[in-house]
């Protein structure tokens, strides 16, 4: 049986999630997890943290940068 | 002489580009321009961006003919728009190294989380407790602290949502290098977050 620690087990996190651990160090990283408060709590803010960035950084593309992308394309491809 | 139409696969546009067609480039610069230009505010900045978007889409132009349909006309372009943000990141004035190592996990002697349970969690709440003007200005603003090259592989994997494998080939790397510094930019922000709201990490 393979032994995690709140460290250990941090570390395993992104190969777990992606689903590339070995079937063993899957469930030990997994029974740690459901017995550790500190862990489960790490867990949900390591997967909330994409999330948040993701939709802290949404942008529209503002209609000035969209028309001189135009003009600028113009300029310089062959229109037929 | 076909149409291009706006449902028209990426594919059957490109070909009609590369044939001359430029109101089918057309259609592909209007279906991927706003993607390309988030993706260039991740990858450098707002004041960058602009530039970005311009030189991806005369790459884009430019390599057309090239395009065999090896990989997916969106992961081809998003190449072109990736490396397009690198090179101009690499010729602009580079900030300083800040760290970010102090807003990893801490650990106890025996490997035990050092913050408490309530600590852990308080980072998933950031956008419920930070206001969202101050978020997103600190979000950019952090995103460009981290080191580029888990940088690229964060905002391409989780800001972009592209599959690991995806991502290892945009950047030329292996995924198993990808997770690794996904996994250490998601360690750093997370704490980052924490510290936002006066926790330590």
């Amino acid at each position: 049986m393979t032994h995690v620690a709140c460290a250990s087990g941090v570390e395993l996190l992104m190969d777990f999630i992606e689903g590339v651990l070995p079937a063993d160090v899957s469930s030990a990283l997994e029974a740690h997890v459901a017995g550790c408060a500190r862990c489960a709590a790490f867990v949900a803010s390591y997967q909330a943290t994409p999330r948040i960035l993701r939709n802290a950084t949404e942008v529209t593309l503002p209609p000035d940068i969209e028309a001189s992308l135009k003009t600028f394309l113009r300029a310089r491809i062959d229109t037929r | 002489m076909v149409v291009p139409a706006a449902e028209s696969s990426d594919e059957t546009l490109a070909a009609l580009a590369a044939a001359g067609d430029s109101s089918a480039f057309e259609v592909i610069v209007h279906r991927y321009q706003a993607r390309v230009f988030r993706l260039a505010c991740r990858l450098t900045s707002d004041t960058d961006a602009p530039d970005v978007l311009q030189e991806t889409f005369l790459q884009v132009y430019r390599h057309l003919p090239s395009f065999r349909g090896e990989s997916q006309f969106g992961t081809w372009l998003y190449r072109i728009a990736t490396n397009a943000a690198l090179m101009h990141r690499r010729a602009t004035a580079r900030r300083p190294a800040e760290s970010l190592e102090a807003f990893l996990p801490r650990f106890d002697a025996d490997g035990t989380h050092a913050a408490t349970p309530a600590e852990l969690q308080v980072a998933s709440r950031a956008d419920e407790l930070l206001d969202r003007q101050t978020l997103a200005g600190k979000a950019r603003a952090v995103i460009a602290r981290l080191p580029d090259a888990y940088r690229d592989a964060f905002v391409l994997r989780d800001l972009e949502d592209m599959p690991t494998a995806q991502v290892a080939q945009v950047l030329g790397i292996e995924p198993a290098a990808v997770r690794q510094r996904v996994h250490r930019a998601r360690l750093m922000l997370r704490g980052y977050l924490s510290d936002l709201l006066g926790v330590r990490p």
